[in-house]
């Protein structure tokens, strides 16, 4: 009978970790809501960044970091340093790409999705409304943090991403981690460290 | 008239296209004591993560290849762009594959049997039992022949993997730079027929060697 009890709860134990995510109610619907409005405050933001591509068949996911910069309404800059430098910086509506020292300027009609996702996260992390006519919304609660996930509603997003989980920190609001899973449920995770808000950003950030 | 210009015109076509590969400077095939070779993905407790850069059709694409060895000659393999979007995720085996993923705007049937075939060639153990002939012979390092691949071999590793159709060479893969443990950390992939190259650099701290 112990023994029974202990595979029990060493199969539930795993469900345990999910049982944690659930749907706001209405008043904490209303108050992160209102939580986001501070976020309309934010002229900058500079952090470092860890992405961590995870893939079913490997046992550890794909490591690499940066540093990112965002300047409101619509500067994004976004550098990988380890274990590679690439350095992307969106701005008037094109990509600038530095690939060690290679450079290139993508005009962002040719590559859609991606701003699309670079739109999404620099808006949310402004405390920007979600466009639900090309995403259901739902609000969710993870411990104490708060998470939004976004489900594509048009076909053409739907090839690409199959949702996109937003991690809030429960004490500042601001968004701790980004998670983009695809058709295939595997998920790339950026998550979001040191941030540093409003402080001056030097204009050769976004120069290349 | 015309019904003769017709028929030399297949007749030209066909002995144009059935030519065959002559290996340069050979003077012919030989047999030769069976050779294992390209035995670099065999252990199935590793995973390389290579650091990938591709050219194709004159546009760029950076990212990680990661090849997981399954089994004898079973690999998956995943390429996956710098921010995390998996562009096709596939397991190759000798005479089949099954397509995991492919990003929608390359999950076209040319577009996999090619990546499959490059892969394939990249990563399968073959044994051979004929190898080129050179006219001076203390001129050349070993080249064995399996179907359409020849394999040249320099101090009892495969450096270089060249794959003819017809007449003409099609893929050229080569293993620049190998570590301590002969695995290659260094690939260059290039097509002949499409223009496609794929440097590979083998990332030793993500892998599992």
């Amino acid at each position: 009978m112990r023994n029974k009890l202990l595979y029990f709860l060493v199969f539930l134990l795993p469900y345990g970790g999910w049982a944690q995510t659930r749907e706001m109610t209405a008043s904490e619907q209303a108050s992160f809501q209102k939580s986001l409005q501070q976020l309309v405050e934010i002229k900058t933001i500079s952090a470092d960044f860890v992405q961590y591509k995870h893939l079913s068949f490997m046992k550890k996911p794909v490591e690499s970091s940066g540093k990112l910069y965002l300047e409101h309404p619509d500067k994004l800059s976004w550098a990988y340093t380890a274990p590679f430098q690439y350095k992307m910086v969106f701005k008037d509506h094109k990509i600038f790409i530095d690939d060690q020292g290679k450079k290139q300027t993508i005009d962002i009609g040719n590559s859609r999705q991606f701003e699309k996702i670079s739109t999404l996260v620099s808006s949310s992390m402004h405390g920007g409304k979600y466009d639900e006519k090309e995403f259901a919304v739902s609000y969710l609660k993870q411990g104490n943090a708060d998470m939004v996930r976004l489900t594509p509603k048009l076909v053409g997003a739907k090839k690409y991403i199959k949702e996109i989980v937003l991690l809030f920190s429960p004490t500042d609001k601001h968004i701790e981690e980004v998670k983009l899973v695809e058709p295939s449920n595997d998920y790339t995770r950026f998550v979001i460290k040191n941030r540093k808000v409003n402080t001056t950003i030097n204009e050769s950030i976004f120069n290349l | 008239m015309n019904r003769f210009l017709t028929f030399s015109f297949f007749l030209l076509f066909f002995f144009v296209s059935c030519g065959t590969y002559r290996y340069p400077n050979a003077s012919g095939i030989r047999e030769s004591a069976p050779k294992e070779l390209n035995n670099y993905y065999l252990d199935t407790a590793q995973t390389f993560v290579y650091r990938a850069k591709l050219n194709a059709f004159k546009k760029d694409i950076n990212g990680s290849l990661m090849v997981k060895i399954l089994g004898r000659n079973e690999h998956r393999i995943a390429l996956v762009s710098d921010f995390g979007q998996t562009l096709f995720d596939v397991s190759i085996s000798p005479n089949e594959h099954e397509l995991h993923y492919a990003m929608h705007d390359l999950n076209k049937r040319m577009v996999v049997r090619e990546i499959v075939h490059i892969f394939r060639t990249m990563t399968a153990q073959r044994y051979a039992t004929s190898a080129v002939m050179f006219a001076n012979q203390q001129h050349y390092y070993p080249v064995y022949v399996v179907d359409n691949n020849y394999y040249v071999v320099k101090e009892r590793k495969v450096e270089r993997i060249q794959q003819a159709k017809g007449a003409k060479e099609y893929l050229t893969i080569v293993y620049q730079e190998w570590n301590a443990e002969d695995i290659p950390t260094s690939i260059v992939i290039e097509h002949k027929k499409y223009p496609i190259t794929i440097d590979l650099t083998l990332d030793v701290n993500q892998s599992t060697l």
